[in-house]
């Protein structure tokens, strides 16, 4: 009956999957460059979670990030 | 030939049944994927030029791929896109030097899934709700404002008073959705994670983790808070492998 309250549309799932592999998950120190081109991040009439935003904004720019 | 990271796996007995389904997977462009290891803690791993490596969305939603399809049957921490390493023998030296942090990681996610939740607001109608019963209480302007003689600054300063009551008035409203969440979480035995008013509309950011067998129980929870809260919108994404409950930077 709340099954409905488990969002499966497509591109909201694109969207967190992509926030998360992204910007979450174990960070490997060392010499890591993370240049992103290319990515089009699909708004569904809500607006981004800011630190994905960020993040893509600090990527696409084309700066290096180097994990201390 | 650079190694692409794609997670850290517990594999306590068969290894052949992790071996078994790397030989059925490919990684991103097109690579085989394969195994490094120390003691019980394993790394899926592929090779990767770093030139032939184009970071697009599609390369990182197969590396996502990859990953999901893992935690399936893996406990795992999933890694971030993009960790690559020179040679297998720094990863085994790599995983050696971690053991101890991986281990406990993975012992805290044993089990269990992540989910995510957005609580979105129609942030102009809230707020002309949440004005509507600040006026109705009556709550400003405070006293001193009626003692300033200037009437332009008195306005102004009537305007800025409400503006910053009318804030308040969000927060405390979020505080008590949160308040409410939590007390349901609770129940549950889930860990949560909560960023308040990430943007205008989106007034809730959370991820929980769980036991697998309370997802129903979550849902459900959920569903329950959606039709108690009818003018917010509440949107449940996962299962999820445990992105947000690593807490490692690897040495």
């Amino acid at each position: 009956m709340h099954d409905n309250i488990i969002d499966r549309s497509k591109d909201i799932t694109i969207l967190e999957l992509l926030d998360r592999v992204l910007n979450k998950g174990v960070i490997l120190t060392g010499d890591i460059v993370i240049s992103v081109a290319d990515i089009d991040l699909v708004y569904v009439g809500v607006k981004l979670m800011l630190s994905s935003v960020e993040t893509m904004e600090q990527l696409k720019s084309g700066k290096s990030l180097v994990e201390k | 030939m650079d190694k692409m990271i794609y997670s850290i796996l517990a594999v306590k007995n068969n290894p052949e049944k992790l071996k078994t389904l790397l030989s059925g997977m490919k990684g991103i462009a097109g690579t085989d994927l394969y195994e490094v290891y120390f003691d019980q803690i394993y790394a899926v791993v592929s090779d990767i030029n770093k030139t032939d490596l184009i970071n697009d969305k599609s390369n990182a939603i197969q590396y996502a791929g990859v990953i999901e399809i893992l935690a399936q049957q893996f406990t795992l921490l999933p890694m971030r896109f993009g960790s690559l390493m020179e040679s297998t023998d720094l990863i085994t030296k790599m995983l050696e030097r971690n053991h101890h942090e991986f281990h406990q990681n993975l012992q805290k996610v044993e089990n269990k899934y992540e989910f995510g939740l957005k609580v979105f607001c129609d942030s102009e109608k809230l707020k002309a709700e949440l004005r509507a019963r600040s006026e109705a209480d009556n709550k400003t302007p405070a006293k001193a404002i009626s003692e300033i003689k200037n009437s332009m600054y008195k306005n102004y300063m009537i305007k800025k008073l409400k503006e910053h009551r009318l804030e308040e008035l969000l927060l405390t409203y979020v505080d008590s959705v949160i308040a409410d969440i939590t007390g349901y979480l609770t129940r549950l035995n889930a860990v949560n994670k909560f960023k308040k008013m990430a943007t205008e509309t989106t007034i809730i950011d959370a991820v929980f983790l769980l036991d697998k067998e309370r997802k129903d129980a979550l849902i459900h929870t959920f569903g329950d808070l959606q039709n108690q809260y009818t003018r917010l919108k509440f949107v449940l994404t996962g299962p999820w492998p445990p992105y947000n409950f690593v807490e490692i930077t690897i040495k």
